[in-house]
């Protein structure tokens, strides 16, 4: 059914029911994003899309739109928060871009440049975070982790459709863990999905890295921005 | 009573460092030292990363000689995966030229910087002139189009980065086996050619020529003094080819004696069995020397002085025709003069650029055979790389485990084998300047910091390991002598 | 260590020539800037200069007071603007950043170390006692049967316990990210400065890396 809804002023005219996050971008607004994937469930554990719908602060990838929702993406309270949000991720773990294999192809990296973070306006951490290495290809670097749980939920045994990655401990002791023997049954191209599928710099390749010269990198190439709208251009 | 002159910080150099002059009641100097300041700690905290890191990391360490770092890095990594003889397998000619490129562009770039910005102003202006005259400002209000012709000159040599290193600095170009892109054939045309605010080739190397040109210049106008200043016996060294020559990329280690006499030569891999490095309280970088000859007589130079006493030739013809009369002015000796440093440097910079433009014009650079992957049980999981960064010798050693990490990292960096020569030139100058005036003056002390110019140095990359304050507790009497310690 | 019967002079306190009247009566028109590396490769600094043929046309606006490539050791007079890299890693790291804040109007955070600690700040780790073996204990290179020696004297600085950002310590009023930041980026900043306007970065010069 064709709905009207209205995102910063501008009515738009769409389907009812698609999620929030497309619609915007196809009318030509881009929500920042650091969890969702087109076509898989929804996560919502990052937090990243929030936007106000009819006045209240909800993350953009778990709304479903219906007639008349009024959104605000760009309203200016609102867009300091999802800033303050990449910030916290960014003090909270260790995110040194200069030495990263993930530098220019790393989600939170360009959302942080959308986003126009320069600093964080919390206190760095410097947690002490050790890396797994148990699996045979994967290595898991845990300093750059934001819990975002996209490896937990997508990457499944193919055999059994167990978890492969899972959480283990709560709040500031939390950490993302590998299951070695499953992990070492991944056939190669599933371990390339993980590891694209990871937005950050956890989970890579053993003995891989910086096989994209800077100006070749996903987001050199393309800004996170147009990708995201140009997936959804008409 | 004794006053102590301080030169805090040391300016026109790289890093952090001070000087330290102590004067008795007569004028005489009776110590002087060079303490370097800083600290980071990287030899540790790169234990437990990615090994595949390590020269992007590493490179961080510098931002003037970066390539060289990452280079040293790139080689030790090679070493790590079993590139070399007991595999057969080695680097494709295309990925050892793409690293020579960017290691011969960095020393054009890196020499032009400090010869012109660092040390040119006390040649044009003397060394006891208005401190605020003697540096880049100064130079432009004397001579704008001069400096116009250094800034491309060096925007050449850094646009060469970029082609290579994807930016100006701390770019990413090698991977272990290789480098993971080469130039294209606009890239090599840019660059020979020339383009909009880009020099060509040619005008490159009209333009490199400069340096040596103004040296003459100077050097004939102030002869005595500048032979007369700081002249410092040491042992050189630097990365010789199979003929002895100076290769800047690879080699095997050469040591060189005040008669040219070679005193030790051998694979740099087995440096452990040569060198050690003596620990001082007052400074934060170590004292390499050849441990069979001690301290005192083990102490060597490295840098551009050393590599002209070393090197019998150098492989491009004006580099070469500036070599023989550099090595005719000592006769079969060495040259110990501290300001010939900078005469070699002027000539350094006219062989990087030829070999930048020889590189340019070998269409191995553009291939795309780039990366070589030995097999799995190639695996030595430790490695040594040196090379010639612009300052010296530069030597990088890890072990990495099976799991991907490194475990080990030792650094010997090119300024820290010059510590002992740098502290022996900075006593000479003081004895000379400073010793017996009654008035001392700032441009005296300058004086001390145009000697330690000359080595170029890059204190930043000389103290890139850790350590701690001790708590030491000392009680002396009131003549100083120590009644008791205590340290934690 | 030296006994409390010693005076110590600074080369900057001793006579120096004076710089010619015309030329300083021209710079002393121009916006006064200073900078400093603290815990930093120098980088920045270096990629200050990669604005290439503009850093003439720049200069004839601004004039550099302290700074390493000049040969000025303390900010001889208030300055419009201080660019600071590197981060703080130890006490004389927090003095000189103290006596930049109180000299200059705007503090620039310039790149990664100053801005958040950058590679030095992996050693915040680290534990500082472990890395004291590290370097100057169980070197490959110590020397056989020598007692080892860790560097302490009065005339090094002592380490702070992390590596801090800036602006942890003194208040920074902008940042430039990046390792290094592009001379572009640096450039538009100094330009928005030096010409009255607010301070913008574009996304397309903001990197991180």
């Amino acid at each position: 059914m064709t709905i009207q809804i209205e995102i910063d002023g501008i009515a738009v005219t769409t389907e009812e029911g698609g999620n929030l996050v497309d619609v915007a971008a196809e009318s030509g607004v881009y929500i920042p994003t650091l969890c969702y994937l087109k076509a898989k469930p929804v996560l919502g554990t990052c937090r990243a899309c929030s936007v106000k719908v009819n006045g209240q602060v909800v993350p953009a990838c778990t709304v479903k739109v219906t007639d008349g929702m009024r959104v605000e993406v760009n309203e200016p309270e609102t867009a300091d928060m999802r800033k303050a949000l990449v910030e916290i991720l960014f003090s909270e773990g260790n995110h040194n871009c200069p030495s990263c294999e993930k530098s220019g192809r790393c989600t939170l990296q360009a959302v942080g440049y959308e986003v126009g973070m320069m600093v964080s306006r919390f206190p760095y951490q410097f947690p002490e975070r050790v890396p797994d290495r148990a699996s045979e290809t994967i290595w898991l670097e845990r300093d750059r982790c934001i819990f975002c749980q996209r490896c937990v939920e997508f990457i499944r045994d193919r055999e059994t459709g167990k978890k492969i990655f899972s959480i283990s401990g709560r709040g500031t002791t939390a950490r993302i863990e590998i299951d070695p023997e499953l992990a070492n049954k991944m056939p190669p191209e599933q371990v390339r999905e993980a590891v694209d599928i990871c937005p950050v710099g956890t989970i890579i390749e053993k003995r891989v890295g910086y096989d994209d010269p800077i100006g070749r990198r996903l987001y050199d190439v393309e800004s996170i921005r147009d990708r995201a709208l140009e997936r959804h251009a008409e | 009573m004794t006053t102590t002159l301080v030169i805090d910080p040391i300016t026109r150099i790289e890093g952090h460092g001070k000087v330290v002059i102590e004067v008795d009641d007569d004028h005489n100097v009776v110590d002087a030292k060079l303490h370097v300041v800083e600290f980071r700690g990287y030899e540790k905290f790169i234990q437990g990363h990615p090994f595949w890191e390590a020269p992007i990391l590493m490179q961080r360490i510098c931002g003037i000689c970066f390539v060289s770092h990452h280079l040293g890095g790139a080689k030790a990594l090679d070493d790590i995966v079993g590139v070399g003889p007991a595999s057969g397998v080695y680097l494709t000619p295309t990925a050892e030229k793409i690293r020579r490129l960017g290691h011969y562009a960095q020393m054009l770039q890196s020499h032009v910087t400090a010869y012109f910005y660092l040390v040119f102003p006390e040649m044009l202006f003397g060394i006891d002139a208005a401190p605020e005259q003697r540096n880049i400002l100064g130079l432009i209000e004397a001579d704008p189009d001069l400096v116009k012709r250094v800034v491309m000159l060096r925007k050449w040599g850094q646009e060469v980065l970029v082609a290579v290193f994807g930016k100006r600095m701390h770019g990413i170009s090698s991977i272990p086996g290789g480098v993971n892109k080469s130039l294209t054939a606009a890239d090599v045309d840019r660059f020979l050619h020339g383009a909009d605010g880009l020099p060509s080739v040619d005008r490159v190397i009209e333009d490199a020529q400069l340096g040596l040109e103004l040296f003459y210049d100077f050097h004939k106008k102030h002869r005595s003094e500048v032979d007369g200043f700081a002249n410092v016996p040491a042992l050189n060294m630097c990365l010789v080819d199979a003929d002895g020559n100076v290769d800047y990329y690879d080699g095997r280690l050469k040591v060189v004696d005040d008669d040219k006499n070679v005193v030790r030569e051998f694979d740099y891999r087995d440096y452990l069995d040569h060198f050690s490095e003596a620990v001082e309280p007052w400074s934060y970088m170590k004292f390499p020397y050849l441990t069979e000859l001690g301290r005192d007589a083990g102490s060597v130079r490295v840098g551009p002085l050393a590599r002209l006493n070393v090197t019998h030739t150098l492989s491009t013809p004006l580099a070469q025709q500036a070599l023989e009369k550099f090595h005719a002015y000592t006769g079969s000796r060495a040259n110990n003069m501290t300001l010939h440093t900078n005469w070699a440097r002027t000539i350094e910079i006219i062989h990087a650029a030829e070999v930048v433009r020889d590189l340019l014009l070998d269409p191995d650079v553009q291939k795309d055979d780039l990366v070589v992957t030995p097999s799995a049980d190639a695996w030595t999981g430790e490695g040594v790389g040196v090379v010639e960064a612009p300052r010296g010798s530069l030597l990088h050693h890890y072990r990495a485990d099976r799991d991907g990490s490194v475990t080990f990292a030792n650094l010997i960096v090119a300024t820290t084998q010059n510590n002992e020569v740098l502290n022996r030139t900075i006593r000479s100058v003081a004895d000379d300047y400073l010793g017996g005036q009654a008035q001392i003056t700032e441009g005296m002390m300058n004086a001390i910091e145009v000697g330690i110019r000359a080595y170029d140095p890059c204190l930043s990359c000389a103290t890139h390991a850790l350590g701690q304050m001790p708590l030491m507790v000392v009680v002396v009497d009131p003549r100083g002598r120590v009644l008791s310690e205590r340290v934690r | 260590m030296t006994t409390s019967y010693t005076k110590s002079i600074a080369s900057h306190e001793l006579p120096a020539t004076r710089l010619d009247p015309e030329l300083a009566a021209k710079r002393a028109e121009k916006i006064k800037v200073s900078m400093i590396s603290l815990c930093g490769c120098w980088g920045c600094t270096l990629s200050f200069l990669d604005v290439d043929e503009r850093l003439l046309a720049l200069l004839d606006k601004i004039t550099i007071l302290r700074c390493s490539l000049t040969d000025v050791k303390r900010i001889p007079e208030r300055c419009a603007i201080g660019f600071i890299e590197g981060g703080v890693a130890n006490e004389k790291n927090i003095q000189t950043l103290k006596h930049f804040r109180e000299n200059c109007d705007i503090l620039i955070s310039v790149g990664a170390c100053a801005i958040w600690g950058g590679v030095p700040a992996m050693r915040n780790m680290v534990e500082l006692k472990d890395c004291l073996s590290e370097a100057y204990v169980n070197s490959p290179t110590a020397v056989p049967g020598a007692e080892p020696v860790v560097p302490f004297d009065k005339e090094i600085p002592i380490l702070t316990t992390k590596v801090y950002p800036c602006h942890e310590v003194v208040k920074m009023d902008y940042f430039i990210p990046g390792c290094p930041p592009s001379a572009d980026a640096i450039f538009k900043v100094f330009d928005d400065l030096i010409n009255g306007r607010p301070v913008d970065l574009p996304v397309s010069l903001n990197q991180f890396d």
